[in-house]
Protein backbone atom coordinates (compact mmCIF):
# COMPACT_ATOMS: atom_id res chain seq x y z
CA UNK A 1 0.00 0.00 0.00
CA UNK A 2 1.26 3.53 -1.12
CA UNK A 3 0.68 6.53 0.63
CA UNK A 4 -0.45 10.12 -0.28
CA UNK A 5 2.14 12.40 0.93
CA UNK A 6 0.11 15.62 2.70
CA UNK A 7 3.36 17.74 1.94
CA UNK A 8 5.44 18.00 -0.78
CA UNK A 9 8.91 17.91 0.09
CA UNK A 10 10.12 17.21 -3.30
CA UNK A 11 12.03 20.17 -3.56
CA UNK A 12 13.15 20.37 -0.04
CA UNK A 13 14.95 16.91 -0.54
CA UNK A 14 16.22 18.30 -3.96
CA UNK A 15 17.78 21.00 -2.15
CA UNK A 16 19.33 19.27 0.80
CA UNK A 17 21.02 16.48 -2.04
CA UNK A 18 23.05 19.50 -3.83
CA UNK A 19 24.40 20.99 -0.42
CA UNK A 20 25.30 17.31 0.19
CA UNK A 21 26.90 17.39 -3.31
CA UNK A 22 27.92 20.61 -3.08
CA UNK A 23 29.68 20.00 0.10
CA UNK A 24 30.77 16.39 -0.91
CA UNK A 25 32.66 17.94 -3.91
CA UNK A 26 35.25 20.19 -1.59
CA UNK A 27 35.25 18.02 1.89
CA UNK A 28 35.78 14.13 2.11
CA UNK A 29 33.49 12.53 4.71
CA UNK A 30 31.93 13.88 7.57
CA UNK A 31 28.55 12.70 6.28
CA UNK A 32 27.15 13.06 9.60
CA UNK A 33 28.09 16.44 9.98
CA UNK A 34 26.66 17.56 7.04
CA UNK A 35 23.59 15.66 7.76
CA UNK A 36 23.09 17.69 11.52
CA UNK A 37 24.04 21.20 9.76
CA UNK A 38 21.40 21.33 7.26
CA UNK A 39 18.97 19.46 9.86
CA UNK A 40 19.84 22.01 11.80
CA UNK A 41 19.16 25.00 9.32
CA UNK A 42 15.66 23.40 8.77
CA UNK A 43 15.20 23.42 12.39
CA UNK A 44 16.03 26.95 12.62
CA UNK A 45 18.82 26.84 15.49
CA UNK A 46 22.50 28.06 15.73
CA UNK A 47 25.11 25.38 15.90
CA UNK A 48 28.47 25.00 17.49
CA UNK A 49 30.98 22.65 15.62
CA UNK A 50 33.42 21.22 18.08
CA UNK A 51 36.73 19.10 16.92
CA UNK A 52 40.35 19.19 17.30
CA UNK A 53 42.15 21.36 14.58
CA UNK A 54 42.38 19.95 11.00
CA UNK A 55 39.10 18.02 10.56
CA UNK A 56 37.35 20.98 8.23
CA UNK A 57 35.28 22.46 10.65
CA UNK A 58 35.78 25.92 9.25
CA UNK A 59 35.36 24.64 5.56
CA UNK A 60 32.26 22.71 6.27
CA UNK A 61 30.80 25.75 8.11
CA UNK A 62 32.12 28.26 4.98
CA UNK A 63 30.65 25.80 2.18
CA UNK A 64 27.24 25.53 4.49
CA UNK A 65 27.49 29.37 4.12
CA UNK A 66 27.96 29.46 0.65
CA UNK A 67 25.56 27.64 -0.11
CA UNK A 68 22.36 29.79 1.16
CA UNK A 69 22.37 33.03 -0.90
CA UNK A 70 22.20 35.00 2.02
CA UNK A 71 24.60 38.05 3.56
CA UNK A 72 27.43 36.17 5.15
CA UNK A 73 29.98 37.27 7.72
CA UNK A 74 33.08 35.88 9.74
CA UNK A 75 34.38 36.78 13.07
CA UNK A 76 37.44 35.52 14.46
CA UNK A 77 36.89 35.62 17.72
CA UNK A 78 40.19 36.18 19.98
CA UNK A 79 40.67 36.98 23.65
CA UNK A 80 40.65 40.58 23.17
CA UNK A 81 38.20 40.89 21.00
CA UNK A 82 35.32 43.14 22.66
CA UNK A 83 31.74 43.01 22.50
CA UNK A 84 31.58 46.01 20.15
CA UNK A 85 33.66 44.54 17.79
CA UNK A 86 30.76 42.14 17.41
CA UNK A 87 27.89 43.84 17.74
CA UNK A 88 28.52 47.35 16.84
CA UNK A 89 29.32 50.84 18.31
CA UNK A 90 28.02 54.18 18.05
CA UNK A 91 30.31 56.95 16.74
CA UNK A 92 30.80 60.63 16.60
CA UNK A 93 29.70 62.22 13.29
CA UNK A 94 31.10 65.84 13.11
CA UNK A 95 28.92 66.61 10.09
CA UNK A 96 25.58 66.80 12.06
CA UNK A 97 27.31 66.65 15.85
CA UNK A 98 25.44 62.88 16.58
CA UNK A 99 26.34 59.67 17.28
CA UNK A 100 25.48 56.87 14.14
CA UNK A 101 25.36 53.29 15.17
CA UNK A 102 27.82 51.21 13.18
CA UNK A 103 26.80 47.61 12.68
CA UNK A 104 28.99 45.09 13.60
CA UNK A 105 29.54 41.43 11.87
CA UNK A 106 26.77 40.50 13.61
CA UNK A 107 24.35 41.98 11.34
CA UNK A 108 23.72 39.70 8.81
CA UNK A 109 22.25 36.39 7.97
CA UNK A 110 24.89 33.41 8.05
CA UNK A 111 27.70 34.44 10.89
CA UNK A 112 30.60 32.34 10.85
CA UNK A 113 32.24 32.82 14.66
CA UNK A 114 35.71 30.74 14.03
CA UNK A 115 37.01 29.78 17.37
CA UNK A 116 34.55 30.75 19.82
CA UNK A 117 35.70 29.75 22.30
CA UNK A 118 39.31 31.54 22.54
CA UNK A 119 37.03 34.73 23.45
CA UNK A 120 36.59 35.78 27.31
CA UNK A 121 32.98 35.15 28.72
CA UNK A 122 32.79 39.06 28.57
CA UNK A 123 32.96 39.04 24.82
CA UNK A 124 30.80 36.02 24.55
CA UNK A 125 27.62 37.67 26.59
CA UNK A 126 27.43 39.66 23.94
CA UNK A 127 25.93 36.76 21.46
CA UNK A 128 23.33 35.97 24.11
CA UNK A 129 20.37 38.62 23.25
CA UNK A 130 21.15 38.47 19.15
CA UNK A 131 21.49 34.25 19.66
CA UNK A 132 18.12 33.85 21.44
CA UNK A 133 16.10 36.83 20.21
CA UNK A 134 17.63 37.67 16.90
CA UNK A 135 18.19 41.52 17.65
CA UNK A 136 20.90 43.66 19.04
CA UNK A 137 19.91 46.32 21.83
CA UNK A 138 22.10 49.29 21.97
CA UNK A 139 21.80 52.77 23.39
CA UNK A 140 18.00 51.72 23.94
CA UNK A 141 17.19 50.92 20.19
CA UNK A 142 16.94 47.51 18.78
CA UNK A 143 17.82 46.17 16.62
CA UNK A 144 15.82 43.10 14.88
CA UNK A 145 17.84 40.58 12.48
CA UNK A 146 16.96 39.77 9.25
CA UNK A 147 15.95 36.22 8.60
CA UNK A 148 16.86 33.88 8.13
CA UNK A 149 19.89 34.58 11.00
CA UNK A 150 22.26 31.20 11.47
CA UNK A 151 25.11 31.19 13.92
CA UNK A 152 27.78 28.60 12.84
CA UNK A 153 30.51 28.35 15.86
CA UNK A 154 33.68 26.60 15.58
CA UNK A 155 35.67 25.38 18.44
CA UNK A 156 38.49 23.42 19.99
CA UNK A 157 37.88 21.49 22.64
CA UNK A 158 38.10 22.73 26.01
CA UNK A 159 41.45 21.00 26.89
CA UNK A 160 43.11 22.77 24.79
CA UNK A 161 45.48 25.44 24.99
CA UNK A 162 44.25 28.56 24.83
CA UNK A 163 40.67 27.96 25.32
CA UNK A 164 37.70 29.50 27.26
CA UNK A 165 34.82 27.36 28.73
CA UNK A 166 31.43 28.70 26.79
CA UNK A 167 29.22 30.03 29.59
CA UNK A 168 26.14 27.38 29.96
CA UNK A 169 23.52 30.25 28.72
CA UNK A 170 25.52 30.52 25.81
CA UNK A 171 25.67 27.11 25.20
CA UNK A 172 22.18 26.57 25.46
CA UNK A 173 21.20 28.95 23.25
CA UNK A 174 23.15 26.25 20.40
CA UNK A 175 20.75 23.89 18.63
CA UNK A 176 23.03 21.21 17.87
CA UNK A 177 26.72 20.73 19.25
CA UNK A 178 28.11 18.51 16.31
CA UNK A 179 31.34 16.56 17.27
CA UNK A 180 33.34 15.98 14.26
CA UNK A 181 35.51 12.78 14.55
CA UNK A 182 39.09 12.25 12.37
CA UNK A 183 37.93 10.54 9.16
CA UNK A 184 38.48 6.93 8.76
CA UNK A 185 41.32 5.64 7.13
CA UNK A 186 39.65 5.35 3.85
CA UNK A 187 38.36 9.06 3.89
CA UNK A 188 41.84 10.14 4.77
CA UNK A 189 43.52 8.00 2.35
CA UNK A 190 40.57 10.13 -0.37
CA UNK A 191 41.82 13.15 0.86
CA UNK A 192 45.27 12.79 0.36
CA UNK A 193 44.21 11.23 -3.24
CA UNK A 194 42.69 14.20 -3.83
CA UNK A 195 45.23 16.84 -3.26
CA UNK A 196 47.84 14.63 -4.90
CA UNK A 197 46.33 14.78 -8.22
CA UNK A 198 45.34 18.11 -7.90
CA UNK A 199 41.52 17.61 -7.97
CA UNK A 200 40.77 20.34 -5.37
CA UNK A 201 40.19 22.57 -8.26
CA UNK A 202 36.50 23.34 -6.41
CA UNK A 203 37.49 26.02 -4.36
CA UNK A 204 34.90 27.69 -1.74
CA UNK A 205 34.95 30.92 -3.47
CA UNK A 206 33.56 29.06 -6.43
CA UNK A 207 30.66 27.69 -4.77
CA UNK A 208 27.65 28.85 -6.14
CA UNK A 209 24.73 29.05 -3.82
CA UNK A 210 21.76 26.35 -3.73
CA UNK A 211 19.36 27.45 -1.66
CA UNK A 212 17.96 31.30 -1.48
CA UNK A 213 16.74 32.64 2.07
CA UNK A 214 12.89 32.15 0.60
CA UNK A 215 13.19 29.01 0.59
CA UNK A 216 14.85 28.39 3.76
CA UNK A 217 11.86 30.80 4.89
CA UNK A 218 9.36 28.32 2.96
CA UNK A 219 10.83 24.61 3.72
CA UNK A 220 11.19 25.76 7.79
CA UNK A 221 7.30 26.59 7.91
CA UNK A 222 6.77 23.17 6.10
CA UNK A 223 9.04 21.14 8.94
CA UNK A 224 7.26 23.56 11.60
CA UNK A 225 3.89 21.91 10.41
CA UNK A 226 5.21 18.67 10.73
CA UNK A 227 2.93 15.76 12.69
CA UNK A 228 4.73 14.39 16.35
CA UNK A 229 2.73 12.06 17.64
CA UNK A 230 1.68 12.54 21.36
CA UNK A 231 3.98 9.40 22.45
CA UNK A 232 6.81 10.67 20.86
CA UNK A 233 6.78 13.84 22.49
CA UNK A 234 6.29 12.01 25.81
CA UNK A 235 9.51 10.09 24.62
CA UNK A 236 11.55 13.49 23.97
CA UNK A 237 10.00 14.97 27.52
CA UNK A 238 11.23 11.69 29.36
CA UNK A 239 14.33 11.60 27.81
CA UNK A 240 14.82 15.48 29.11
CA UNK A 241 13.73 14.74 31.82
CA UNK A 242 15.90 11.64 32.98
CA UNK A 243 18.64 14.00 32.30
CA UNK A 244 17.72 15.72 35.66
CA UNK A 245 16.95 13.11 37.35
CA UNK A 246 20.57 11.17 36.49
CA UNK A 247 23.05 10.70 39.51
CA UNK A 248 25.63 10.91 36.87
CA UNK A 249 24.68 14.69 35.83
CA UNK A 250 25.59 17.74 37.65
CA UNK A 251 23.30 19.58 35.37
CA UNK A 252 20.30 18.40 32.95
CA UNK A 253 18.77 20.00 30.05
CA UNK A 254 16.10 22.44 29.93
CA UNK A 255 12.70 23.00 29.12
CA UNK A 256 14.51 24.67 26.02
CA UNK A 257 16.33 21.08 25.07
CA UNK A 258 12.96 19.26 24.89
CA UNK A 259 11.95 22.20 21.97
CA UNK A 260 14.99 21.55 20.16
CA UNK A 261 14.69 17.63 20.23
CA UNK A 262 11.33 18.12 18.96
CA UNK A 263 12.71 20.95 16.22
CA UNK A 264 15.26 19.08 15.15
CA UNK A 265 13.77 15.60 14.35
CA UNK A 266 11.01 17.06 12.48
CA UNK A 267 14.22 18.63 10.32
CA UNK A 268 15.43 15.25 10.49
CA UNK A 269 12.03 13.47 9.29
CA UNK A 270 12.07 16.11 6.68
CA UNK A 271 15.93 14.95 5.57
CA UNK A 272 14.67 11.13 5.34
CA UNK A 273 11.74 12.01 3.13
CA UNK A 274 8.66 12.03 5.88
CA UNK A 275 6.49 14.47 7.41
CA UNK A 276 5.80 13.04 10.54
CA UNK A 277 8.59 12.05 13.36
CA UNK A 278 9.77 8.82 13.99
CA UNK A 279 11.56 7.58 17.64
CA UNK A 280 14.62 7.03 14.96
CA UNK A 281 14.63 10.87 14.58
CA UNK A 282 14.34 11.95 18.00
CA UNK A 283 17.63 9.25 18.69
CA UNK A 284 19.09 10.68 15.42
CA UNK A 285 18.87 14.44 16.86
CA UNK A 286 19.37 13.52 21.24
CA UNK A 287 22.78 13.85 21.67
CA UNK A 288 23.62 16.63 19.38
CA UNK A 289 21.21 18.70 21.19
CA UNK A 290 21.88 17.50 24.84
CA UNK A 291 25.98 17.04 24.87
CA UNK A 292 26.40 20.51 25.37
CA UNK A 293 23.37 20.80 28.03
CA UNK A 294 24.38 18.42 30.61
CA UNK A 295 27.29 18.68 32.53
CA UNK A 296 28.56 14.98 34.05
CA UNK A 297 28.66 15.32 38.45
CA UNK A 298 33.02 15.53 38.81
CA UNK A 299 33.56 11.68 39.70
CA UNK A 300 32.00 10.49 36.67
CA UNK A 301 34.33 13.20 34.80
CA UNK A 302 37.41 12.26 36.49
CA UNK A 303 36.25 8.71 35.69
CA UNK A 304 36.41 9.39 32.07
CA UNK A 305 32.67 9.26 30.78
CA UNK A 306 31.46 11.17 28.20
CA UNK A 307 27.87 13.31 28.07
CA UNK A 308 27.32 10.85 25.44
CA UNK A 309 27.63 7.85 27.46
CA UNK A 310 25.34 9.34 29.64
CA UNK A 311 22.70 10.40 27.06
CA UNK A 312 22.77 7.21 25.13
CA UNK A 313 22.61 5.23 28.60
CA UNK A 314 19.18 7.26 29.38
CA UNK A 315 17.87 6.64 25.83
CA UNK A 316 18.64 3.12 26.09
CA UNK A 317 16.46 2.51 29.54
CA UNK A 318 13.30 3.90 27.72
CA UNK A 319 10.50 2.45 26.09
CA UNK A 320 10.50 3.24 22.79
CA UNK A 321 6.70 4.32 21.59
CA UNK A 322 5.38 1.66 18.92
CA UNK B 1 90.31 50.16 37.88
CA UNK B 2 91.30 46.86 36.79
CA UNK B 3 94.95 47.52 37.50
CA UNK B 4 93.77 49.43 40.92
CA UNK B 5 92.05 45.99 42.16
CA UNK B 6 94.73 43.49 40.79
CA UNK B 7 97.35 45.53 43.15
CA UNK B 8 94.80 45.22 46.10
CA UNK B 9 94.34 41.73 45.76
CA UNK B 10 97.94 41.22 45.59
CA UNK B 11 98.55 42.83 48.79
CA UNK B 12 95.48 41.10 50.62
CA UNK B 13 96.92 37.86 49.98
CA UNK B 14 100.34 38.82 51.21
CA UNK B 15 99.96 38.07 55.02
CA UNK B 16 98.85 34.25 53.87
CA UNK B 17 102.46 34.20 52.33
CA UNK B 18 103.61 35.65 55.56
CA UNK B 19 102.21 33.07 58.16
CA UNK B 20 102.36 30.41 56.22
CA UNK B 21 105.50 29.09 57.17
CA UNK B 22 106.04 26.88 59.99
CA UNK B 23 109.31 26.47 62.13
CA UNK B 24 111.21 23.41 61.61
CA UNK B 25 110.88 20.69 64.15
CA UNK B 26 113.56 19.02 65.62
CA UNK B 27 112.63 15.00 65.78
CA UNK B 28 114.16 12.51 68.37
CA UNK B 29 113.98 9.46 68.17
CA UNK B 30 113.82 7.27 71.81
CA UNK B 31 114.68 3.82 72.24
CA UNK B 32 111.73 1.92 73.64
CA UNK B 33 111.52 -1.34 75.67
CA UNK B 34 108.96 -3.43 76.57
CA UNK B 35 108.00 -4.36 80.12
CA UNK B 36 105.57 -7.45 81.36
CA UNK B 37 103.36 -6.13 83.48
CA UNK B 38 103.56 -8.77 86.59
CA UNK B 39 100.85 -7.40 89.18
CA UNK B 40 98.18 -9.62 90.97
CA UNK B 41 94.38 -9.14 89.78
CA UNK B 42 90.85 -10.32 91.69
CA UNK B 43 88.25 -11.82 89.47
CA UNK B 44 84.90 -10.09 90.42
CA UNK B 45 81.53 -12.05 89.73
CA UNK B 46 78.27 -11.04 89.48
CA UNK B 47 75.51 -11.15 92.39
CA UNK B 48 73.01 -13.43 90.79
CA UNK B 49 70.54 -12.65 93.77
CA UNK B 50 71.15 -9.12 92.73
CA UNK B 51 70.53 -10.13 89.05
CA UNK B 52 67.65 -11.64 89.72
CA UNK B 53 65.76 -8.94 91.46
CA UNK B 54 66.53 -6.53 88.68
CA UNK B 55 65.22 -9.17 85.98
CA UNK B 56 61.98 -9.46 88.40
CA UNK B 57 61.81 -5.81 88.54
CA UNK B 58 58.82 -4.08 86.68
CA UNK B 59 61.59 -1.11 85.73
CA UNK B 60 63.30 -3.61 83.72
CA UNK B 61 60.89 -5.65 81.97
CA UNK B 62 60.48 -3.74 78.62
CA UNK B 63 58.21 -5.91 76.71
CA UNK B 64 55.80 -4.72 79.88
CA UNK B 65 53.10 -2.79 80.53
CA UNK B 66 55.07 -1.39 83.08
CA UNK B 67 57.09 0.58 80.96
CA UNK B 68 54.61 1.22 78.23
CA UNK B 69 52.16 2.26 80.50
CA UNK B 70 52.26 6.14 79.69
CA UNK B 71 51.40 5.00 75.78
CA UNK B 72 48.14 5.15 74.01
CA UNK B 73 45.92 2.27 72.95
CA UNK B 74 46.73 3.03 69.32
CA UNK B 75 50.80 2.69 70.07
CA UNK B 76 49.79 -0.24 71.96
CA UNK B 77 48.43 -1.97 69.15
CA UNK B 78 50.87 -1.16 66.62
CA UNK B 79 53.60 -2.36 68.74
CA UNK B 80 51.60 -5.47 69.88
CA UNK B 81 51.25 -5.42 65.58
CA UNK B 82 55.02 -5.36 64.35
CA UNK B 83 56.13 -7.88 67.31
CA UNK B 84 53.96 -10.51 65.85
CA UNK B 85 56.62 -10.08 62.13
CA UNK B 86 59.65 -9.62 64.21
CA UNK B 87 61.30 -12.28 62.49
CA UNK B 88 60.72 -10.25 59.45
CA UNK B 89 60.72 -6.85 60.49
CA UNK B 90 63.62 -6.80 62.81
CA UNK B 91 65.45 -7.95 60.07
CA UNK B 92 68.06 -5.02 58.42
CA UNK B 93 66.86 -5.41 54.74
CA UNK B 94 63.41 -7.42 54.15
CA UNK B 95 62.10 -5.64 57.54
CA UNK B 96 61.95 -2.42 56.15
CA UNK B 97 60.65 -3.42 52.82
CA UNK B 98 58.10 -5.24 54.66
CA UNK B 99 57.33 -2.50 56.04
CA UNK B 100 56.88 0.00 53.12
CA UNK B 101 54.69 -2.94 51.55
CA UNK B 102 52.89 -2.86 54.51
CA UNK B 103 52.04 0.99 54.43
CA UNK B 104 51.33 0.61 50.65
CA UNK B 105 48.55 -1.90 51.00
CA UNK B 106 47.30 0.15 53.68
CA UNK B 107 47.12 3.64 51.80
CA UNK B 108 45.66 1.83 49.00
CA UNK B 109 43.24 0.46 50.65
CA UNK B 110 42.70 3.81 52.71
CA UNK B 111 42.42 5.36 49.03
CA UNK B 112 40.18 2.49 47.72
CA UNK B 113 37.84 2.91 50.85
CA UNK B 114 37.45 6.83 50.27
CA UNK B 115 36.59 6.17 46.64
CA UNK B 116 33.50 3.51 47.23
CA UNK B 117 32.59 5.59 50.29
CA UNK B 118 31.57 8.52 47.65
CA UNK B 119 30.22 6.97 45.05
CA UNK B 120 32.90 6.38 42.71
CA UNK B 121 34.65 3.57 41.19
CA UNK B 122 38.12 2.82 42.15
CA UNK B 123 39.04 0.95 38.70
CA UNK B 124 37.78 3.65 36.07
CA UNK B 125 39.58 6.88 38.11
CA UNK B 126 42.81 5.45 37.31
CA UNK B 127 42.29 3.57 33.86
CA UNK B 128 40.37 6.37 32.28
CA UNK B 129 38.01 3.90 30.18
CA UNK B 130 34.81 5.61 29.78
CA UNK B 131 32.46 4.14 32.35
CA UNK B 132 29.07 2.35 32.28
CA UNK B 133 26.45 4.39 33.68
CA UNK B 134 23.46 3.17 35.96
CA UNK B 135 20.06 4.48 35.10
CA UNK B 136 18.23 3.85 37.90
CA UNK B 137 14.78 3.15 37.07
CA UNK B 138 12.65 1.32 35.33
CA UNK B 139 9.89 1.52 32.39
CA UNK B 140 6.97 -0.74 32.79
CA UNK B 141 6.96 -2.10 29.43
CA UNK B 142 4.21 -4.22 27.07
CA UNK B 143 5.66 -7.02 26.74
CA UNK B 144 5.08 -8.92 23.40
CA UNK B 145 5.23 -12.14 23.69
CA UNK B 146 2.08 -12.19 26.80
CA UNK B 147 -0.47 -10.18 24.16
CA UNK B 148 -2.89 -12.84 23.00
CA UNK B 149 -2.52 -10.74 19.35
CA UNK B 150 -5.42 -12.43 17.34
CA UNK B 151 -8.11 -11.66 19.82
CA UNK B 152 -7.14 -8.68 20.03
CA UNK B 153 -6.42 -7.48 15.99
CA UNK B 154 -10.00 -8.79 15.71
CA UNK B 155 -11.22 -7.01 18.38
CA UNK B 156 -9.65 -3.25 17.30
CA UNK B 157 -11.08 -4.22 13.66
CA UNK B 158 -14.06 -5.33 14.83
CA UNK B 159 -14.52 -1.47 16.41
CA UNK B 160 -12.77 0.00 12.54
CA UNK B 161 -9.54 0.78 14.79
CA UNK B 162 -7.53 0.18 11.79
CA UNK B 163 -4.61 2.18 13.28
CA UNK B 164 -4.14 0.23 16.63
CA UNK B 165 -4.82 -3.20 14.40
CA UNK B 166 -2.01 -2.11 12.32
CA UNK B 167 0.16 -1.24 15.42
CA UNK B 168 -0.77 -4.86 16.82
CA UNK B 169 0.28 -6.88 13.29
CA UNK B 170 3.58 -5.09 13.73
CA UNK B 171 4.09 -6.07 17.11
CA UNK B 172 2.97 -9.46 16.08
CA UNK B 173 5.45 -9.55 13.16
CA UNK B 174 8.42 -8.43 16.13
CA UNK B 175 7.07 -11.49 18.06
CA UNK B 176 7.61 -13.47 15.16
CA UNK B 177 11.12 -12.50 14.04
CA UNK B 178 11.83 -12.66 17.94
CA UNK B 179 10.47 -16.30 18.11
CA UNK B 180 12.29 -17.50 15.24
CA UNK B 181 15.83 -15.92 16.59
CA UNK B 182 16.25 -13.60 13.72
CA UNK B 183 15.86 -10.37 16.14
CA UNK B 184 16.59 -9.69 20.11
CA UNK B 185 13.63 -8.47 21.36
CA UNK B 186 14.25 -5.13 23.43
CA UNK B 187 11.96 -2.48 24.05
CA UNK B 188 14.45 0.16 24.02
CA UNK B 189 15.44 -0.69 20.06
CA UNK B 190 13.99 1.29 17.29
CA UNK B 191 12.31 0.17 14.46
CA UNK B 192 15.63 0.90 12.35
CA UNK B 193 17.40 -0.91 15.01
CA UNK B 194 15.38 -4.09 13.91
CA UNK B 195 16.11 -3.55 10.04
CA UNK B 196 19.62 -3.22 10.81
CA UNK B 197 19.62 -6.95 13.01
CA UNK B 198 17.76 -8.74 9.70
CA UNK B 199 20.35 -6.74 7.20
CA UNK B 200 21.83 -10.09 5.73
CA UNK B 201 18.18 -11.67 6.04
CA UNK B 202 15.76 -12.42 3.35
CA UNK B 203 13.33 -11.00 5.52
CA UNK B 204 14.84 -7.70 5.67
CA UNK B 205 13.25 -6.44 2.36
CA UNK B 206 9.93 -7.75 3.18
CA UNK B 207 9.60 -6.15 7.11
CA UNK B 208 11.26 -2.89 5.25
CA UNK B 209 8.01 -2.22 3.86
CA UNK B 210 6.15 -3.67 7.13
CA UNK B 211 7.89 -0.72 9.34
CA UNK B 212 7.22 2.00 6.32
CA UNK B 213 3.29 1.22 6.27
CA UNK B 214 3.31 0.75 10.53
CA UNK B 215 5.43 3.86 10.83
CA UNK B 216 2.85 5.76 8.53
CA UNK B 217 -0.13 4.64 10.05
CA UNK B 218 1.06 4.71 14.16
CA UNK B 219 3.70 8.12 13.69
CA UNK B 220 2.53 9.65 10.65
CA UNK B 221 -1.57 9.31 11.95
CA UNK B 222 -2.24 8.36 8.07
CA UNK B 223 -5.96 7.41 7.54
CA UNK B 224 -6.63 3.32 7.01
CA UNK B 225 -9.74 2.52 4.86
CA UNK B 226 -11.10 -1.30 5.61
CA UNK B 227 -10.01 -2.06 2.42
CA UNK B 228 -6.40 -0.76 2.52
CA UNK B 229 -6.44 -2.42 6.13
CA UNK B 230 -7.46 -6.23 4.43
CA UNK B 231 -4.04 -5.64 2.48
CA UNK B 232 -1.86 -4.80 5.21
CA UNK B 233 -3.38 -7.15 6.89
CA UNK B 234 -2.58 -9.79 4.34
CA UNK B 235 0.99 -8.21 3.79
CA UNK B 236 1.61 -8.80 7.51
CA UNK B 237 -0.02 -12.56 7.40
CA UNK B 238 2.06 -13.21 4.20
CA UNK B 239 4.90 -12.24 6.21
CA UNK B 240 4.58 -13.72 9.68
CA UNK B 241 3.29 -17.52 7.52
CA UNK B 242 -0.11 -17.16 8.66
CA UNK B 243 -3.29 -18.37 7.12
Amino acid sequence: MEFEQRTDLGQLNAAVERIKNTIGSVVIGQQSMIELLITGILADGHMLIEGVPGVAKTLTAKLIARCIDARYSRIQFTPDLMPSDVLGTSVFNPGNASFEFKKGPVFGNIILVDEINRAPAKTQSALFEVMEERQVTIDGKTYVMEEPFIVLATQNPVEQEGTYRLPEAQLDRFLFKIEVKYPSLEEETAILHRQHQQHTSVQVGEIAPVLTSGEIYAYRKQVKAFHVEPNILSFVAKITYETRNNKSLFLGGSPRASLAIVNGAKAMAAIRGRDFVTPDDVIAVAPAVLRHRIILTPDKEMEGAAPDDVILQIINKLEVPR
Amino acid sequence: MRFFLAVLLCFASWPAYGSGNPSPVKATIEQQVAVADTSAFTARSFNERQLGEYRRSPAFIYRDNGVYAGQSLWSRFWRWFWGLFEGITSAPVTGNLFKILFWGLGIAGSIYAFLKLIGMDPIQVFTRKPTGIEVPYEESLENIHEISFDDEIERAAGVQNYRLAVRLLYLSSLKYLSDSGMIHWQNDKTNGAYLQELANTDKKEQFSVLTRQFEYIWYGNFPVQPDAFQEIRGAFKHFTGKK
